[in-house]
């Protein structure tokens, strides 16, 4: 923390933005608003979400799957386009009738900036719920990295890190 | 709670498949009595796929899988081949390897430090001469798995040790099974990593559906075809000539030729695919398979029996692990000619994964459907219910001169007929030999 007032209220409100931008991220996904949802997302974006296997200490290294390796999620701005257009197709029947969410973000960590980008790691947990009583909590961090954009950000990285290693789902036809 | 009477369940076994009706009872996909019938007489004597082998390139490189229910593990041996061995202790039964996959020098139990090695065999006991005098390595060495077959880059293991050898498990099967794996002469190689997911539903839909179900894509997968095809639909003119093929050990695919090739390859797997599938890996495909299988099949879908699936051209291989009745796991990855360019098998692992997979647009659905159908078998009505399994029932069989085996067209159950028809063989006697000794496919091509 900065010693002096001024920058640390720089700093406060820096965090602050950023919560809130995030809130009302997570409020776009679980009111199924995923055009505006995808709208947040810089026409550069690398959305990922790495495999990720049991492996003893001395392998940790390799526990999440490399960038040449598969990933549950690697998408770019187009693909995560064709994803939302899915979901506007009226045929999306793994979400037709459509999954319950509620996106908590918390923990959120602003870490170096460089520039107009900043690097953000936060926690989520994602209830999900749908049709009569099928129930999933997912829990990961994310490790972003925000632009500044007027008085908002765009996400310009977003790594999803989950807590599993076998998926307890039988579909990720949702967004982290 | 009642015992379980094997009598009864090859009874059970043998009346709720009526291949000539094309019925099947849908507690074939419930039913307790089935299942364990199912892991005794199918998963213990037929041939399971393990690893492909540059999943396990190096000495000790191992990977953690399941044959059925077994936990078993693959493991590279100095001398460059592989055994398999259950993942179990033999002191009191812990798992003994508890990573996914990684390298090892041995395999040490973390309850009482028995150590085993590559191969499985028993190399070391903690306080053996105090504890015990001797504890007899080769009585004591974990169970192993005593067929392992190479087959074009994949390796298959099986229980019994009686099975023929896969290539005469496989029969005509091989040839459509070659169209993922030797279309290069380099071979495959398998993307690093396998999606592991899990859908509450029985094994047997996603065996049979890859099996013998081309028909679903049209319905099913709509919303994908709605983002991926160039019109936002599958287009009329695709699908009209194709075949599907039947074995009488379970195998079975189904496949279109010509129309729609490029365009639906690119849907499934991006226009970077579609154009090396059709332009520079297509020559050494056409003089390694000939034309028919290196041009104009396309959109194939295959099961090798019971629970090996994949998608060639596509290039998804999965195994549908069975846990329970109503259950199964699904392991997928994928695999790229090993020679193709560094931007071929980038776009092979994007395309692929953004398709087919736990999050793929096209693989959502197939999850969503089981899940629904399992969860309506829960009461006695919907389970006597029988399902409708007669697609092109007493039609002609199709032939075509470049394709092996008995066929159907493209949108028909033959294979699902096939598959049940071997299933049903199997779980009726435990004796049965896996490779049927007469023809016991459907009698409908002669008489009607």
């Amino acid at each position: 923390m900065p010693r002096n007032d001024a920058a640390m209220l720089e700093t406060l409100i820096l965090h602050h933005r950023i919560e809130r931008f995030y809130y009302d991220e997570a409020a776009l996904l679980d009111d199924r608003r995923y055009e505006e949802w995808l709208a947040l997302f810089a026409e550069d974006i690398h959305y990922v979400m790495p495999l990720r296997t049991n492996r003893v200490r001395r392998e940790w290294k390799l526990e999440y799957s490399a960038p040449q390796e598969s990933a549950y999620f690697d998408e770019d701005h187009a693909s995560l386009d064709m994803r939302v257009r899915k979901f506007a197709s009226g045929t999306n029947w793994a979400e037709e009738p459509p999954s319950r969410t509620r996106h908590l973000i918390g923990n959120v960590r602003v870490d170096a900036g460089e520039g107009d980008e900043i690097a953000v790691r936060s926690a989520f947990i994602i209830y999900r719920n749908r049709l009569e009583r099928q129930t999933e909590v997912f829990a990961g961090e994310r490790q972003d990295v925000l632009r500044a954009e007027g008085d908002s950000f765009r996400i310009a990285r977003r790594r999803i890190l989950l807590d599993q290693a076998t998926l307890l789902t039988s579909s990720l036809s949702f967004f982290f | 709670m009642t015992g379980f009477d094997a009598a009864m369940a090859r009874e059970k076994a043998t009346r709720i498949f009526d291949r000539d009706a094309g019925t099947i009872e849908a507690s074939a996909y419930v039913d307790p009595d089935i299942y364990r019938l199912e892991l005794e007489n199918i998963f213990r004597r037929t041939w399971l796929f393990l690893a492909h082998e540059t999943q396990i390139r190096a000495p000790g490189d191992f990977l953690a899988t399941y044959m059925g229910e077994d936990p078993v593990v693959v493991v590279r041996q100095k001398d460059g081949g592989v055994k398999a061995f259950l993942n179990q202790c033999r002191h009191r039964g812990m798992r003994l390897c508890r990573s996914d996959a990684g390298k090892a020098s041995n395999f040490t139990c973390v309850y009482h430090g028995w150590v085993y090695g590559l191969g499985g065999e028993l190399v070391g006991v903690p306080l053996e001469e105090p504890a015990y005098g001797t504890v007899d390595r080769a009585a004591w060495s974990a169970r192993p798995v005593p067929r392992i077959a190479r087959y074009k880059g994949l390796i298959f293991g099986c229980w019994d040790e009686n099975v023929p050898d896969f290539t005469d498990y496989l029969g005509d099967a091989a040839f459509y099974l070659d169209i993922l794996l030797d279309r290069s002469p380099a071979g495959t190689e398998a993307i690093g990593g396998i999606h592991k997911w899990v859908i509450p539903c029985n094994w047997k839909f996603a065996a049979e559906q890859f099996a013998s179900d081309s028909y679903h894509a049209l319905f099913a997968h709509l919303s994908a075809a709605a983002v991926t095809m160039p019109d936002g639909s599958y287009s009329a003119d695709w699908g009209g000539e194709g075949f599907q093929f039947t074995s009488d050990r379970g195998h079975g695919t189904g496949f279109l030729l010509d129309a729609g090739r490029r365009e639906m390859l690119t849907a499934f797997v991006g226009p970077e695919v579609a154009r090396y599938a059709m332009e520079e890996g297509m020559g050494s495909a056409i003089e390694r398979l000939g034309a028919m299988r290196g041009q104009r099949m396309h959109a194939q879908h295959m099961t090798v029996f019971p629970n090996f699936s994949f998608l060639p051209s596509v290039n998804t291989v999965r195994v549908w692990h069975p846990k329970g009745p109503n259950e199964i796991e699904v392991w997928a990855w994928n695999l790229v000619e090993a020679d193709a360019s560094d931007a071929v098998k980038e776009a092979y692992r994007v395309g692929g994964l953004r398709s087919f997979s736990a999050s793929g647009i096209f693989e959502q659905e197939d999850g969503e459907n089981w899940v629904e159908i399992q969860r309506c078998l829960q009461g006695p009505v919907a389970r006597d219910t029988v399902f409708h399994v007669g697609m092109g029932l007493g039609r002609p069989d199709a032939a075509d001169p470049d394709l092996p085996g008995r066929l159907g067209w493209v949108f028909s159950e033959v294979a699902a007929r096939g598959f049940y028809t071997q299933w049903q063989r199997l779980l009726a006697d435990p004796d049965a030999p896996v490779i049927p000794s007469a023809d016991h496919g459907e009698a409908n091509h002669a008489a009607q």
